[in-house]
Order: structure tokens, then C-alpha cells, then sequence
């Protein structure tokens, strides 16, 4: 069994370190949210480089030919933009995650993309998705648990958030066990691309071979797993090619690994906080799905996603011309005080309100409910294993939520009763 | 892509009409997620009103402003209505 381990051994998987995911692009930012309220309150739309540390001395504006970079950080701007996919294209992504995965959904627009997604979506729907909740989830976290539920302390960010998602999708891509530690491997590379361009080509490479070698003995053979299911989907004569079978392959990486493992540790970190609400959830856990809602909303693991105007456009009364490119800050959305009363509080007994922490529209999150599942699974595991789990106070870390463009906290020590 | 297009889902509640445009759902079931006893995935993936539709009004609003593509519209008396 594959554990992420915090001791270098032969043959175990690289360990994980979560600052090989900072992302260097954007700096090091702990609060990135009294910055985007500020520029909120001036413009929910906004043209230019938007600078995030804050220095008050902004770049002369480029004379080009090409339209500035607009940002959006209202709410009802940002649904607006995402719900109007005519206007704003997706294609925006070619350029950046088409290089290292090839043609995902992601990127797509009508009307490829409805058929693409439609093609792959089966295998995530709730439903469906309630036969690996015990078979799977639970006894994958209850074997990281294990490992360290005697020791009385644990940094949860580095011993149980990251080795789960990706064992989880493994296994629902029909991979063989032996080859897990090669698959978190090259699934920490492609996802170090903002850090290391080198390292995410490299694997993106390697994945490449080795998925084709998979899907090549399915279509041949095929199996209980998703990889098979894609070779086969069918509807109204459409299909998957291997080439989009392959990127999709490789979009789950980055998608429902790294944006899971980051949402479990908001959640949680929200909860320590607040040993008030970790409480209600620990007596009621039908409360659950309200928590996560909440820390979605607080701390959106993905605070922006991008897309690239088609046509002229008017977002919020402010006009867009054609061929921009547009942030859409599901961080600073997600805050909007026009919309949620005190909206930089964790609270996860506010009145539910839908928020845009999955995005919106029609690329809103295929795999939320697979991310619900898991977050639930762990942090119920968690629950009914830890007694008295709270921050370590004895630990001479400054857990915080860190990051700009992907955000969740850079460790989460904790001590609890030992068992 | 040809698709015949089926009628619209419509479904009374005690005092809401619920429609579902089939063409602009898109599959999401987050619909299912807020209103579990109101909405269900067909096996095309597109919503449907479960029969008889339970839940409370509250958790169908919920579903309607959650509709990642307004797909879902709910109506009282003939009227169009939204979140209170
Ligand atoms: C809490 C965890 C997660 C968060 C916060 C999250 C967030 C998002 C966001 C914001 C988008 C929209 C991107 C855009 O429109 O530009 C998205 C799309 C997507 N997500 Fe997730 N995600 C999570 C978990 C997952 C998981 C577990 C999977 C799959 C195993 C997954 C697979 C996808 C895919 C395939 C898309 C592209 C959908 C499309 O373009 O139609 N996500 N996700
Ligand atoms: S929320 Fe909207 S798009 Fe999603 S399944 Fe329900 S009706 Fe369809």
C-alpha cells in the first residue's frame, strides 16, 4: 500500500512536499482577499495587471495591439460571464494546460464540448459514484490513518490530505496497485507546472506512454473501470479518441487531485478554527454537506479561472472589447458583500447559498460530487478516529492558508487522544 | 449532433411549478444536490421531477439559482418566481 512518507525510501514514492505546489508565478500570499474587496468596492470589472501584494504603484499600461487583461471580481459578474459561454470562450486554456495535457473538456466549446462531457460524465454521477464511498474512500484514509492514529499528533496536509484523492482516481482508472507510486509521482510533476515547467513536461510525457499502454489493453480487454467505460462510450455515433481519452486522462490529475487534497485542508482548517462548529459537525454529521459548502465558499481551493471573449461584451456595465482575456476571481465572488453578510468569516450555519467554488456554467465541476464524497469520507474518518483532535500547540509551525491562484494551508499540525 | 427534442419537464408541487428545459441542462446534478427529493438524473443524464416531488421550497430555490445554466424555472400561478 502506497503512503506518503515522510522519509526518503528506495522504491516509495518521492515524498510530498506541499511547497513544490506554491505557486511561484503569483508569490507568496497568505491574504490575497482585503486586496480584491478593496478593488471590488472601486470596480467589480477592472483592465490591467492586477498586482496582488499590494504596492500601489502599478505597471505603465502596455501600448500593444492586443487588448489588456480584464478582471472580474464581482459575484453576479462572474456568474453572469461563465453562464454566457458564447461570449466567454474556454479556448483561453489552449495555450496553457492544452500544452501539457493535449484537448480536455476544459477547453472546449460548443458544441464539441457538450457532447465530450457527456460522453465522460457517467462515472461521475453521485450514484454511481456511492459504490467506491466504502469499497474505496473509506479503507484508503483509514490505511493513512492508521499509520499515524498511535502517534497522538500528525501534520494532516502532508500524512492524509494528499495520499487519498490520488489513490482514490488510481484506482477508479483501473490502475494496477503496484504502480501507484510511479502514478503519484508523475501526478505531483504535472502538477508542479506554475514551479517547474522541466519536471510537468517530463511526466506529462511519461503518462502519456503509459496511459496509451493502458487504454490499448482495455480496448482490447476491457475491465470494472473508467478506462474502459470511455473506450466504449457512445452517443448518437459519437466517440472518444484515444488523443481525448488520453487528455482527459491526464486532466483528472491536476483536476481532481490537487483541488481535493486542498479542500479537505480548508475545511479543515476552518474547523480547528473554530472548535465550535468542528463540534456540531462531530455530534451531527448530516451537517456536513453545509460545512464543505461553506469552506468552499471561504477559501475556494481554485480562486480564479480564465476565459477569452469571442464577441464585444458588457459585464457589470463595463464594456469588454472582443479578444480578451478575462480572470474570473471565484475567490473574490465568493466574498462579495452585496451577497454574503460578513462574507470573510468561516461560518457554516449561514443560510446555503449557492457559491462559485466549483465555477459555474456549463464546465462547473464534473467531479464535485466524487470531491464531496471524499471530503465527507475523510473528515468523517477523522471524526470518528481522533478524539479531541485540535491544532498542535506544541508545534512550531505558522499553519496558514497560503497561495494566490491555488490556495490551502501549508500544514496542518494537529494533536488528538492516541489510540 | 441531431437530438429530438422531448417536452419540458413540468411537475406541480403544492404550490410550485417546476420546468426543466431539457436543451440547456446540462447534467451537472447539482439540482439533485440541493433538492434531493425534488430532482433526479434521467438515465440520458438530464434532469427530472421526481414523482410525487418532495422537499421544501426553500431547497427548490436553492436548486434553481444552483442550476449552473438556468435550466430550471419555477413558477406560482402561472408567474415566474425566484428566490424570496
Ligand atoms: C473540491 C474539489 C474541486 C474543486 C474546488 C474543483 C473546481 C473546479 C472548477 C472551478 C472548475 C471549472 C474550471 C473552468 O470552468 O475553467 C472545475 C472543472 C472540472 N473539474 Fe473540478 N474541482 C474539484 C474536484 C474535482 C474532481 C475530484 C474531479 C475529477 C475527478 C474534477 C474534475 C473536473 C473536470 C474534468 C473539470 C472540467 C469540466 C468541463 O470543462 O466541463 N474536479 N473544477
Ligand atoms: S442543476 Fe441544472 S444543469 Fe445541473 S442537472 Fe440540474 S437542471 Fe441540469
Amino acid at each position: 500500500m502506497v503512503r506518503v512518507s515522510l522519509d526518503e525510501t528506495v522504491g516509495e514514492p518521492a515524498p510530498f512536499d506541499p511547497f513544490e505546489l506554491q505557486d511561484t508565478v503569483t508569490g507568496d500570499i497568505r491574504d490575497p482577499y482585503p486586496r480584491m474587496a478593496d478593488l471590488r468596492r472601486q470596480s467589480a470589472v477592472h483592465f490591467g495587471n492586477i498586482d496582488f501584494i499590494g504596492s500601489d504603484d502599478p505597471e505603465p499600461p502596455l501600448v500593444s495591439e492586443v487588448p489588456v487583461p480584464v478582471s472580474v471580481f464581482g459575484h453576479d459578474e462572474v456568474v453572469c460571464a461563465l453562464r454566457d459561454d458564447r461570449t466567454y470562450s474556454s479556448t483561453v486554456y489552449e495555450g496553457i494546460m492544452g500544452v501539457v495535457m493535449g484537448p480536455t473538456i476544459l477547453q472546449m466549446d460548443a458544441p464539441r464540448h457538450k457532447v465530450q462531457r457527456a460522453l465522460v460524465s457517467p462515472a461521475f454521477r453521485s450514484r454511481i459514484l456511492e459504490r467506491w464511498e466504502t469499497e474505496l474512500v473509506r479503507s484508503v484514509v483509514d490505511d493513512l490513518i492508521d499509520a499515524f492514529a498511535a502517534r497522538g499528533r500528525a501534520d494532516l496536509v502532508r500524512e492524509l490530505n494528499f495520499g487519498f484523492p490520488v489513490q482514490v482516481i488510481a484506482r477508479i482508472l483501473g490502475l494496477p496497485m503496484v504502480d501507484y507510486p510511479k502514478f503519484q509521482e508523475w501526478t505531483i510533476g504535472l502538477i508542479s507546472v506554475a514551479s517547474n515547467w522541466d519536471r510537468a513536461m517530463a511526466a506529462s510525457e511519461e503518462l502519456r506512454v503509459y496511459l496509451t499502454a493502458v487504454i490499448g489493453q482495455r480496448r482490447r480487454q476491457p475491465a470494472d473501470d473508467l478506462i474502459s467505460d470511455l473506450v466504449v462510450a457512445e452517443i448518437e455515433g459519437e466517440r472518444l479518441s484515444d488523443e481525448e481519452i488520453l487528455a482527459f486522462l491526464r486532466l483528472l490529475l491536476p483536476a481532481g487531485v490537487e483541488t481535493t487534497y486542498r479542500a479537505t485542508g480548508n475545511l479543515l482548517f476552518g474547523l480547528l478554527q473554530h472548535p465550535e462548529q468542528l463540534e456540531a459537525l462531530r455530534n451531527d454529521r448530516a451537517l456536513f454537506p453545509q460545512a464543505f459548502e461553506e469552506s468552499l465558499r471561504w477559501e475556494p481551493p481554485v480562486t480564479v479561472i480564465l476565459r477569452k471573449t469571442l464577441k464585444d461584451a458588457v459585464l457589470g456595465g463595463v464594456p469588454i472589447p472582443a479578444n480578451s482575456d478575462v480572470g474570473l476571481f471565484l475567490g473574490a465572488a465568493n466574498r462579495d458583500d452585496r451577497r454574503y453578510a460578513d462574507p470573510d468569516t468561516f461560518d457554516m450555519f449561514r443560510q446555503a447559498q449557492q457559491h462559485v467554488g466549483f465555477g459555474f456554467g456549463v464546465h462547473m465541476c464534473l467531479g464535485m460530487h466524487l470531491a464531496r464524497m471524499e471530503a465527507r469520507v475523510a473528515v468523517n474518518a477523522i471524526l470518528d478516529r481522533l478524539d479531541d483532535i485540535r491544532f498542535d500547540p506544541d508545534a512550531d509551525d505558522d499553519p496558514h492558508i497560503h497561495g494566490m491562484a491555488f490556495r490551502s494551508p501549508t500544514s496542518l499540525p494537529v494533536c488528538f487522544s492516541p489510540r | 449532433m441531431v437530438q429530438e427534442r422531448l417536452p419540458d419537464e413540468r411537475i406541480d408541487t403544492l404550490s410550485l411549478q417546476i420546468l426543466i428545459d431539457r436543451d440547456t441542462c446540462m447534467g451537472s446534478g447539482n439540482c439533485v444536490f440541493w433538492a434531493p427529493g425534488t430532482f433526479d438524473l434521467g438515465d440520458d443524464g438530464i434532469s427530472v421531477v421526481l414523482e410525487p416531488a418532495e422537499g421544501e421550497e426553500r431547497q427548490m430555490f436553492l436548486a434553481q439559482e444552483g442550476c449552473p445554466t438556468r435550466a430550471i424555472s419555477l413558477w406560482r400561478d402561472g408567474v415566474e418566481v425566484t428566490s424570496p
